[in-house]
């Protein structure tokens, strides 16, 4: 899982670093537990640390760079030929795809195998990217001005520099740029079969992907949540930052006040994410703090975005109910995850996933909550209206085989 | 009756098609610096001649003038104008279509048309400072607290210009420092001694008003409106125009009825203003380069002494009345007898360039084009010729935009008319064009519509126009 993102200054004063660095920390929720940039100023250098995108020290500059935050060590991979970030998975030596991309971007490119978004910086300024034809990742185009020309995962990047967003890349579509021109081809018919994932809690909530304004999207989950199951209660609460729209469109649906059911302390890390266990537990107590006023002697639901071990929820409800909780209902604003992603998003191990293995009263009992309640597939079908979509780690069915 | 027409690009060569197409009948003669192929026809069809010399020399237009002895003259580009040359014309008591030399500063002076925006008060005027020294500009860039755009204070080609937003608070140190580095560029273009206008930024859809004046009526064109990054879904550096829209009717998708009238009244008042500043009364075009914006509506970005390039070949084509004759009763004062008809269906035009513009103009010169002008007829696109000269048999490029192709009828039509003719044209280098050019209208409406409710809330609370600006060292502006 990542956030990719590539810029190209038309005219060389610019020193795009900084650019570069704050449309990374854009795509941070994508992935933080490592991140890299490339920079081009005659030649290459690279910077990659394991720290989020947030805390790594750009001393390098140049007219053109590639930034990588994210969940794989290494990004950047900077070789003779060029400079490459990728989000999903891409099965190829990469030393020698990248001679290949330079020499001819759409053979090297066709010939691929995977589930990926790419960008590719190379020695002489130019960058090749190119999203593959099910859009399993997603890829937008935009610019700044008439200064530079931006390749990012979302238009968040572009926006939190300033900058404008143009359009979505299309699934099977590559876009040359370089300081003289733009060129795109489209070189597979798209098979479309967007993650569900991204508009569920993975994509920023300003952000625009796959067709679709985020937080309209999970607004209206909300509100088939309040469909599937309508409960009694005195407030909505939701998780932040991802579950907040849920809540919303929860509570406007049933006519029950919206609280603000917590506060945060320090950076918003996303403890499902957090590769350590003992960084789950700290994570969730250092990101939520429920808010005592907001459910003392109340009926209150519970909102979150997904569930993976049912660790995180199971404190939550713990604090909720020491806080004068009178019951607890939890609502899931995704369904079950039941199996793993071959796509690259860290969707752990069925063994680690608490719906594969156990009921839902069991769950319920594990977690301590009165009751609980997934969105149903049905459900997210009706929120997300584009047709196309993977829903693999729900269903076990899966859009793309990868050799 | 004999036409001079002065200039050698794609608007010139559709100035030249209307007269030519005239039921009047002129013989349209034209001087120019390269032989553009598309004039040559027009000019051999109508029995002319056609001469070459320096179109912004006053000499060679005076040759010209006693060569031709034409009933009036058409002056297309601004650099002649800039240069006198609309007054070599009146000198022998000729009529002719262009200001004066006084006049045309309106484009010339960014400074000078700023300041009278403000001493007349003309609506859409925006707060500005200008420059005599780099370090000066500069510091003021690093300084002050605002969004600026920064902009050379004479009109050098549509070159230089910089425009930063700085609603980042955390990346304004790098912006600024790239924009006073390009500082020294811009004011290396400017030979006045004011070197740099600063103004504050505004946002939102830009279009183009033009208006024909014979110092007594005033006649609006309709709508047009220009793409100006260079590439493909509006990245890449600024350019003259890769392409433009016109239409439906006299407006565009996004622009309402009042807002056109609006726009005319300034245009109109603008041209008015400059008669009685200069004490010379303003004929020929004035063109409003436009901006929808939250602080005033229709807002002026700049003034064109001149018909736009491209706009000219989005809006010309789509006149159905005789426009030959309009530009001749311009000339003579007598436009109030004008009768302007225009077809409903709007236009989309696409420029074409070789790959090095605009950056690289050395790669985009010399380089060879082929067309198939009849297939591409065919298909229903007419095809303009702008920086493109007829050199020993052969289509050799400029430098600029060497092709405009059009097309009259629904935009989304138009596009993939467009499309197929595009690839119609071959050359020993790669082209330079914009596939989006007429699409993605909603999204223009939307911009224009979210502009719409500030500037309307604005008239409401009385503030239409008002701004300010404050940083700790710079203060108040
Ligand atoms: S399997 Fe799940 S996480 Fe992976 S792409 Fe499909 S929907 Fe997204």
């Amino acid at each position: 899982m990542a956030g990719i993102v590539g810029i190209l200054a038309f005219d060389q004063v610019w020193n795009v670093s900084k650019f570069l660095y704050y449309s990374l920390v854009g795509l941070q929720h994508r992935g933080y537990a490592t991140s890299g940039v490339a920079l081009l100023d005659g030649k290459i250098r690279e910077k990659i640390n394991d720290v989020p995108p947030e805390d790594l020290e750009v001393d390098i500059g140049g007219w053109a760079g590639l930034g990588y935050a994210g969940t794989r060590r290494g990004y950047p991979v900077v070789t003779d030929d060029a400079a490459l970030v990728i989000d999903g998975v891409i099965k190829v030596d990469l030393n020698e795809f990248s001679k290949r991309l330079v020499t001819d971007p759409e053979s090297a490119i066709l010939s691929a195998k995977g589930a990926f978004s790419l960008i590719a910086l190379t020695r002489d300024g130019n960058l090749i990217a190119y999203r593959d034809e099910t859009g399993l990742r997603p890829l937008a185009l935009g610019g700044f001005g008439f200064d530079m020309g931006i390749i990012a995962s979302e238009p968040v990047a572009m926006w939190v520099i300033g900058g404008e967003f143009r359009r979505e890349v299309k699934p099977g579509e590559m876009i040359l740029m370089s300081r003289l021109n733009v060129s795109t081809k489209q070189l597979r018919e798209p098979r479309k079969a967007y993650c569900s994932i991204e508009y569920v809690y993975q994509a920023r909530i300003d952000s625009y992907v796959n067709e679709s304004e985020v937080y309209q999207v999970r607004v209206r989950i909300g509100e088939l949540l309040a469909e599937e199951r309508p409960l009694e209660a005195d407030v909505v609460i939701g998780v932040p930052d991802t579950a907040l729209p849920f809540a919303l469109g929860y509570s406007r649906r049933l006519n029950i006040p919206l609280e603000l059911g917590f506060t945060r302390t320090g950076s918003p890390i996303r403890t499902m994410l957090a590769s350590d266990d003992f960084l789950k537990i700290v994570g969730v107590q250092l990101k939520l703090n429920p808010v005592r006023g907001a459910v003392h002697s109340k009926r209150v639901v519970l909102i979150d975005d997904s569930m993976v071990t049912g660790t995180t929820l199971k404190n939550t409800i713990a604090s909720l109910r020491r806080l004068g909780a009178k019951e607890v209902h939890v609502l899931i604003g995704s369904p079950k995850l039941v199996s793993p992603c071959p796509y690259g998003v860290e969707v752990p191990e069925e063994k680690e996933l608490i719906a594969a293995n156990l009921r839902e009263e069991e769950i319920a009992k594990v977690l301590g909550a009165d009751s609980i309640h997934w969105l149903s597939l049905e459900g997210l079908r009706r929120a997300l209206t584009s047709s196309s979509l993977c829903m693999g780690c729900m269903t076990r069915s899966y859009p793309k085989v990868i050799q | 009756m004999k036409v001079l027409l002065i200039g050698e690009g794609a608007r010139e060569h559709v100035l030249a098609e209307s007269l030519g197409n005239s039921s009047e009948s002129y013989r349209v003669y034209a001087l120019s610096s390269y032989i553009n192929p598309g004039i040559m026809e027009v000019v051999r069809k109508t029995g002319g001649e056609y001469l070459r010399g320096n179109v912004s020399s006053q000499e060679d237009v005076r040759e010209a003038i006693r060569t031709v002895g034409p009933d009036f003259g058409v002056v297309g580009p601004e650099d002649p104008l800039f240069h006198g040359v609309a007054d070599e014309f009146r000198k022998e008591g000729l009529p002719v279509i262009g200001p004066s030399k006084t006049c045309s500063q309106i484009e010339k002076s960014k400074v000078w048309m700023r300041e009278l925006m403000w001493k007349y008060q003309i609506d859409g005027r925006l707060r500005f400072r200008a420059f005599t020294s780099l370090e000066e500009a500069s510091k003021f860039i690093m300084e002050y607290g605002g969004s600026v755009a920064v902009k050379p204070s004479e009109q050098v080609g549509g070159k230089g210009v910089k425009v930063v937003a700085d609603l980042q608070a955390y990346l304004s140190k790098e912006k600024r420092s790239a924009l006073s580095r390009s500082v020294d560029e811009i004011g290396s273009l400017v030979k006045s001694e004011v070197k740099i206008i600063i103004e504050e930024k505004v946002d939102g859809p830009e279009y183009t008003l033009h208006v024909l004046t014979d110092g007594y009526s005033y006649l609006p064109l309709p709508l047009a409106q220009d793409y100006k990054h260079a590439y493909q879904d509006g990245i890449g550096p600024e350019t003259g125009g890769m392409g433009s829209i016109s239409g439906p009717g006299n407006l565009l998708p996004f622009i309402t009825r009042e807002e056109y009238e609006k726009t005319f009244e300034i245009v109109k008042r603008t041209a008015e203003s400059i008669s009685k500043e200069t004490g010379d009364t303003y004929r020929g075009f004035i063109s409003g380069q436009m901006m929808l914006t939250e602080l005033w509506g229709p807002t002026v970005i700049e003034f064109y002494s001149r018909m736009g390039d491209p706009e000219t070949s989005a809006i010309i084509p789509r006149i159905s009345s005789d426009f030959g004759r309009i530009l001749q009763l311009a000339a003579e004062g007598r436009l109030a007898k004008a009768m302007l008809e225009v077809v409903p269906e709007p236009a989309v035009v696409w420029a074409v360039a070789p790959l090095g513009y605009p950056l690289r103009r050395d790669l985009a010169s010399g380089k060879e084009f082929q067309l198939d002008l009849e297939r591409m007829r065919e298909k229903g696109c007419k095809v303009y010729f702008g920086s493109i000269a007829y050199e020993g048999g052969k289509l050799i490029s400029k430098g600029s935009r060497a092709l405009e192709l059009v097309s009259i009828g629904d935009f989304e039509e138009s596009s993939r008319r467009l499309e197929s003719c595009v690839k119609l044209i071959n050359s020993n280098t790669e082209l330079i064009y914009r596939t989006d050019i007429g699409r993605g209208i909603w999204e223009q409406q939307d911009k224009a519509e979210i502009v719409r409710y500030s500037y309307l809330n604005r008239v409401k609370r009385g503030t239409l126009g008002v701004s300010k600006d404050w940083s700790p060292n710079g203060g108040l502006w």
